[in-house]
């Protein structure tokens, strides 16, 4: 008899939101990286200043026993540990780029992919969000660069209090667990608008991969031009790359790198944060739109 | 009985084109077969009822309650799209398990139900292999099964029939007669009346995103029935066949302008030409090339219901 006859519904099923229904989404991102061939050799590579850095602190501590390593006025400025060198680790060429192509292999077919393999509709029509999807897909990049930022950061303090065996270090810079907490956010944030943004303007991923490598590459080099040909510091403000080091060192309370007053190089930044937010909510939805 | 899902002057445009308008349905426990030729709004209005998509105008009630943004309700709807929605990289068994999760389910909850859906859909032995590997019919099965994984109350099936062979066809027409049979609310879409006639007699009937008519499917079949079909035989020879039938009362008119080899006959009575057909061939000596009946589709009925 079908059930149209019997003039009820019989369902037993519950009514339910996951609590943290991003979770899975987090999860999924992380191990889609790790399977990606040679990630963990780029991430180990990345990881490489922090070790040196970590390294640095300990020889810090230990100037005499080291004494072969520290031979020039250099070596022994850098050797000294306080926010300078904090400042140095983060905003440093090296790991910004490292960053950058990390984010290529883990965040370039965040949303890409979804989008090429039309998901989105199978997402938003189960219990998550639009939000929900947002935050799981950002963790996925704050779980990477969290590494190559936060964690270091606190593990640098822990570690100089530890060889230097007093907390002289921390009443001496009690701001500084701030500025480190402050600018990995910061930065994690500032990356993660970047990286869904760009993954969400396409459905090939290499060109996504290009087009995030390009323009952080190719905005530095824009400033490079016209600052030869009018030689002016503010053309920074079309750098990513300089944008981040004024902030940070902003962060950390260092002299500016460029002749910019730092709020300018933040303003730029959380205007390709709105921007990216603009275009991220536009462009995820469940559904193709007849043009 | 009440109606499980309520749509109230539903509206909704993208940009300039209309995707559906003031639509006001009751759907009720059962199979509701959403039947429309391609670009009719079919999909707009399921994406609708999922909550995928916001109406411009006019709201969805499962159950009395509002859908839109009402996240916690979609674990009672499964959906499963028309266009494929696949990780090709991903195997069968982690594509379910993986949306299971979604729903915030423990992982012997996701593997049972896992199990279970991949088994009612016959992919239990393949569930471990790449989807990139899986056929057509394989593929369009996975995603019923990801459809029903959850048991949901409500399913939603986006021309599910799409790419199966007869046999596959047949399969998930049971299944979906079966899911009707355990209470659940099925609404299909299709642009094939005969795939909808094969599942229920409840239709709706949307074009141009207006809903055209909603009921029994044989009121649609008569409505279809009181028009004049259309038939083209290629043949060997076309005059010759044709001429057999210029006096009958049932041909309305014979027309040779298409192909050299083919006749285009307009008629009132389809049984009664069909059956006299083949004793002419066999007559008259002629080699059938092909016969096919060039408004046998839904967008030729839908021509004829609104007059076109």
């Amino acid at each position: 008899m079908p059930i149209k006859e019997k003039g009820y519904t019989h369902w037993e099923g519950e009514l339910k939101k996951s609590r943290y229904p991003w979770i899975p989404i987090t999860r999924k991102g992380i191990k889609l990286a790790f399977k990606k061939k040679f990630f963990k050799f780029t991430f180990f590579l990345t990881l490489i200043p922090a070790i040196v850095y970590l390294a640095g602190i300990y020889i810090s501590e230990r100037l005499e026993d080291f004494a072969f390593l520290v031979e020039n006025s250099k070596s022994v400025s850098f050797l000294k540990i306080n926010p300078g060198y904090f400042n140095s680790y983060f905003t440093q060429d090296f790991l910004l780029f490292m960053i950058v192509v990390v984010l290529v292999f883990c965040g370039a077919g965040l949303i890409s992919d979804d989008l090429r393999y039309n998901s989105l509709q199978l997402y938003f029509s189960r219990p998550i969000t639009k939000k929900d999807y947002f935050l799981g897909k950002a963790s996925v990049i704050a779980f990477f660069l969290f590494i190559l930022t936060l964690i270091p950061g606190i593990i640098f303090m822990l570690m100089k209090i530890i060889f230097s065996g007093n907390l002289r270090f921390i009443s001496d810079y009690p701001w500084l667990i701030l500025s480190v907490i402050g600018y990995s956010f910061f930065i994690t944030g500032f990356f993660a608008f970047y990286t869904l943004f760009v993954s969400s303007v396409n459905k090939n991923r290499r060109y996504v991969s290009i087009l995030m490598f390009g323009i952080f590459i190719f905005s530095d080099i824009l400033y490079g031009i016209f600052k030869g040909i009018f030689e002016s510091e503010y053309f920074s403000l079309l750098s990513i790359k300089a944008n981040i080091k004024q902030v940070g060192a902003a962060f950390f309370g260092q002299k500016l790198p460029h002749n910019v007053p730092w709020i300018y190089s933040f303003l730029v930044l959380l205007f390709i944060c709105a921007l990216a937010g603009f275009v991220l909510n536009k462009k995820v939805r469940g559904v193709e739109v007849a043009q | 009985m009440k109606a499980v899902i309520m749509t109230e002057k539903l509206s909704k445009w993208y940009g300039n084109i209309l995707g559906l308008s003031d639509v006001t349905l009751d759907i009720e426990a059962g199979i509701t077969g959403l039947l429309g030729p391609n670009g009719a709004g079919k999909s707009t209005f399921l994406k609708l009822v999922t909550g995928q998509i916001k109406a411009n105008i006019g709201s969805v009630r499962i159950n009395g309650e509002e859908v839109r943004n009402n996240h916690r309700l979609f674990s009672k709807i499964g959906f499963c799209p028309e266009s494929d929605s696949f990780y090709e990289e991903m195997t069968g068994w982690e594509f379910v398990t993986g949306l299971l999760k979604l729903h915030g389910l423990s992982s012997s909850e996701r593997e049972k139900k896992a199990l279970k859906a991949l088994g009612i859909v016959d992919l239990e032995k393949n569930k471990d292999r790449r989807i990139k590997t899986y056929s057509r019919g394989m593929r369009q099965r996975l995603k019923f099964a990801q459809a029903i994984a959850h048991e949901p109350e409500i399913l939603i099936l986006d021309e599910p029939l799409n790419g199966l062979d007869p046999l596959g066809r047949r399969k998930l027409i049971r299944l979906i007669k079966s899911l009707r049979d355990e209470g659940k609310t099925v609404i299909v879409s299709s642009h094939v009346l005969p795939e909808i006639e094969a599942m229920t007699n409840d239709i709706i009937l949307i074009h141009q995103g207006k809903i055209f008519a909603q009921g029994d499917i044989h009121y649609i079949r008569d409505l279809i029935d009181a028009h004049p079909h259309m038939i083209s035989v290629k043949c060997s020879d076309p005059r010759k066949v044709a001429s057999r039938f210029i006096k009958e009362d049932f041909i309305l008119n014979i027309d040779f302008s298409s192909e050299k080899d083919t006749f285009v006959v307009k008629t009132n009575n389809r049984d009664e030409f069909f059956s006299r057909l083949p004793r002419i061939f066999i007559e008259e000596n002629i080699d059938v090339k092909e016969i096919t009946s060039p408004d046998d589709n839904l967008q030729a009925v839908f021509d004829y219901l609104i007059g076109e």
